[in-house]
């Protein structure tokens, strides 16, 4: 079984080093960017030579690793990791003509870079692993975890995704259709019809061992799928309750994805029908945005749910909270193609 | 894979000047390029041509489409949720570097190539072409990117999340690698020498190569090349962009594979190393050989052939490795001359058949991260 530990999420809220959810950041020029912390544990040296989704995936993976055994492996989800560097390497091979470059930015843009310098910084030898798949690449990793645990009862890993908003990205994918043209606060983003989204971006990192003391959460299981139609979508979705929730029993939350954009309310409004009305509904890219690994961001939401038995204000779409939620289903719909299922549970329903 | 296994039989190697891709250094870098234009894969592949598609994802299609006619699954079979599909690249669509910087700045108006760009894109235009339903994802652990993606894919059968798994990876000659790694001082103007003592750095290649992975128990009748009883992946945790001198991850990852074989490391008939070429590579291969093997098996390095295909050449070499077991034959290193004077490892140097019942396969890559594979007679 797959527990999840102690965990930490850079973002553009207030998530680390304490969560205050008593008030959300605003969201400028349709950006919600990151709110890094002084990463006392890099240093500074490291720190200068570090594109900015490296610095929070090691600033978010490094107090983890305090005081604990070393991880079994680490297992990162990225879509593409140093994007930042990516565009400035490629802004030097188009300025100099191909010339003599220097060759720091494409060293750092691999997408590997997080988990390599993660395991040279903890000199960790064990299994290291980047997985890519755009708006899956989270649940990949959290799968090859589950796998691990599956394969050595009594290891444990350190799973982490992280993805960085850079202008470039932005452009492309804004061109593509897949932000808003025209300016909106997060505050307002499932006001009105519209194509496009919001960009975020963070770093979620976690201990994730199959020991249930002292855990946060178990991930109870996780589901991905590629389709465009709904009712697949829907179909998948019911199997994989049947699959994972007694009969009797139910999800007490539902999280989905929605990210204000309009073409993919279909399979939003499908998914909340497949539940009864008294399962509240919640939602999080107002306060994370649009970023490939962003269900990340929900997990971490779930936790702070079941540890601290309260909950943040602004996120309920729909319903009522009134019984404890010890049962949370996470739906993302990502560009409409890829969608995932993970499901946690509660380790201690008091 | 015939005319693969073809040149490799007869010591031809791919590599030359650069013809087809615009870069600077056509002509003075040589790199192991497909000679087919992207047009004509295209038309190929799709009768009339996607507009909005990469050269990587092109060779990945053309790639499937040939082991997936290999294997003999159905079209039910591919679009099964039974059917996993594991994909490997370390340039996406970035061979596209003109256009990217184009998109990246571009103020109303993109080129077709938006969503082409990512990794991801290489696996999704395999989704899309064949409908995969199961289990997709996309690995990048920079050059041992396309071993892990055949470990993932065995994994989710051995786990029980897939029944059958198509795997691999593609890779296409980039202006962002070619100027990477001539940045980083590693490419030669010369015919790469894999562990040659002077050697001086490695050319790249393009590429792809997948691998259809079933259970034993489902291919009873089908013709099977090889089993993959065995593999590692461990990280050197030493620098960016280069190995320990003693070898620690390359050691490791060779160690933790014949482990989980359960082989002696003596069973090892023949290894086909990372041998890039460079300085450090090699001679890093070399020490941790040397470290694990009391007496070094026969080893060659295929990237005289190939060039280095970085996101691909772990499948690449392990469609190599299965067709050395297949049809019990040993590939070359070619352009070799002198041993490296400290470790003093001669690699093959001649085709030759041979008699093998278990074949190690190496992929180290940038960050530390080191895959090894083995292969076995069925």
């Amino acid at each position: 079984m797959t527990f999840l530990h102690q965990s930490i999420c850079i973002s553009p809220q207030n998530t680390y080093p304490e969560a205050d959810f008593s008030q959300w950041k605003a969201s400028n020029n349709n950006l919600l960017e990151v709110i890094e912390p002084a990463y006392p544990g890099i240093p500074a040296g490291t720190r200068r030579r570090m594109g900015k989704s490296v610095r929070m995936a090691v600033g978010a993976a490094l107090p983890l690793l305090e005081n604990v055994k070393q991880p079994d492996g680490i297992v990162i989800g990225t879509a593409n990791g140093g994007m930042e560097d990516c565009i400035k390497f490629l802004n030097q091979i188009i300025e100099f003509n191909e010339g003599l470059l220097t060759p720091g930015n494409f060293v750092q843009s691999t997408s590997n870079a997080s988990a390599a310098q993660i395991a040279l910084i903890t000199k960790n030898h064990k299994y290291n692993i980047t997985h890519v798949h755009r708006g899956l690449a989270f649940e990949n990793a959290m799968m090859d975890i589950v796998m691990l645990l599956k394969e050595n009862a009594h290891s444990g890993y350190l799973l982490g995704c992280v993805d960085e908003i850079s202008a470039y990205n932005f452009n492309i994918d804004r061109l593509a259709g897949w932000y808003r043209e025209e300016t909106v606060q997060n505050k307002d983003l499932f006001i009105g019809s519209f194509n496009g989204s919001i960009v975020g971006e963070g770093a979620y990192m976690v201990l994730v061992n199959n020991d249930m003391e002292n855990a946060d959460a178990k991930l109870a299981a996780v589901k991905t799928l590629h389709s465009v139609h709904v009712d697949e979508v829907s179909e998948s979705l019911s199997k994989f309750i049947s699959e994972n929730i007694k009969e009797e029993e139910s999800i007490d939350l539902l999280i989905t994805g929605e990210n204000g954009d309009i073409r993919l309310t279909p399979y939003y409004e499908q998914i909340e029908s497949l539940f009864p009305e008294s399962i509240p509904v919640a939602r999080y890219k107002h306060l994370c945005g649009e970023y490939f690994t962003s269900s990340s961001f929900a997990c971490w939401l779930s936790t702070e749910i079941f540890k601290n038995k309260q909950f943040p204000p602004d996120i309920l779409k729909k319903g009522k909270v009134i019984k404890p939620i010890r049962r949370i289903l996470i739906y993302n719909n990502f560009r409409g193609l890829q969608h995932a299922f993970i499901l946690l549970e509660d380790v201690n329903p008091h | 894979m015939e005319e693969n296994r073809d040149s490799l039989k007869n010591e031809r190697s791919g590599i030359s000047q650069i013809e087809l891709y615009s870069t600077n250094y056509a002509g003075r870098l040589p790199a192991a390029e497909i000679k087919i234009s992207s047009h004509q894969l295209n038309c190929e592949i799709f009768g009339k041509p996607d507009p909005a598609i990469s050269r990587t994802s092109l060779l990945a299609l053309h790639a499937v489409r040939e082991a997936v006619m290999d294997a003999g699954l159905t079209k039910e079979e591919l679009a099964s949720p039974e059917t996993a599909l594991v994909g490997a690249t370390t340039v996406g669509g970035m061979c596209l570097t003109d256009e990217l910087f184009h998109d990246a700045l571009a103020k109303k108006v993109g080129t077709p190539y938006l969503s082409s760009y990512d990794y991801a894109s290489v696996t999704l235009a395999i989704q899309k072409q064949y409908g995969i339903k199961g289990e997709i994802s996309t690995i990048n652990t920079a050059c041992s990117s396309s071993a892990n993606a055949i470990v993932y894919g065995a994994r989710l059968i051995r786990n029980g999340f897939a029944k059958r798994a198509i795997v691999g990876g593609a890779e296409s000659l980039a202006k962002f690698t070619i100027n990477g790694f001539n940045a980083l001082n590693i490419l030669s103007s010369k015919h790469c020498m894999p562990f040659d003592r002077d050697r001086n750095g490695l050319n790249l290649g393009e590429g792809a190569a997948f691998l259809v992975l079933e259970k034993e128990e489902d291919q009873l009748h089908k013709k099977k090349y090889a089993c993959l009883s065995g593999f590692g992946n461990q990280n050197d945790a030493y620098h960016p962009s280069s190995n320990s001198a003693d070898g620690e991850g390359p050691f490791l990852s060779m160690q933790q594979a014949l482990l989980q074989s359960g082989l002696q490391a003596s069973e090892i008939g023949y290894i086909n190393a990372h041998g890039t070429g460079t300085e450090n590579n090699d001679e890093t291969e070399s020490v941790a050989m040397k470290r694990l093997f009391e007496r070094v098996p026969s080893f060659a390095s295929t990237k005289s052939f190939t060039g280095h295909t970085l996101g691909a050449a772990g499948a690449m070499e392990a469609v190599y490795s299965v067709l050395n077991l297949y049809h019990q034959e040993i590939y070359p290193s070619l352009s070799f001359l002198n041993p490296i004077v400290t470790t003093g490892l001669i690699p093959v140097s001649h085709f030759s058949k041979m008699e093998l019942g278990h074949v190690m396969s190496n992929s180290f890559g940038f960050g530390g991260n080191c895959s090894t594979l083995i292969f076995s007679k069925p």
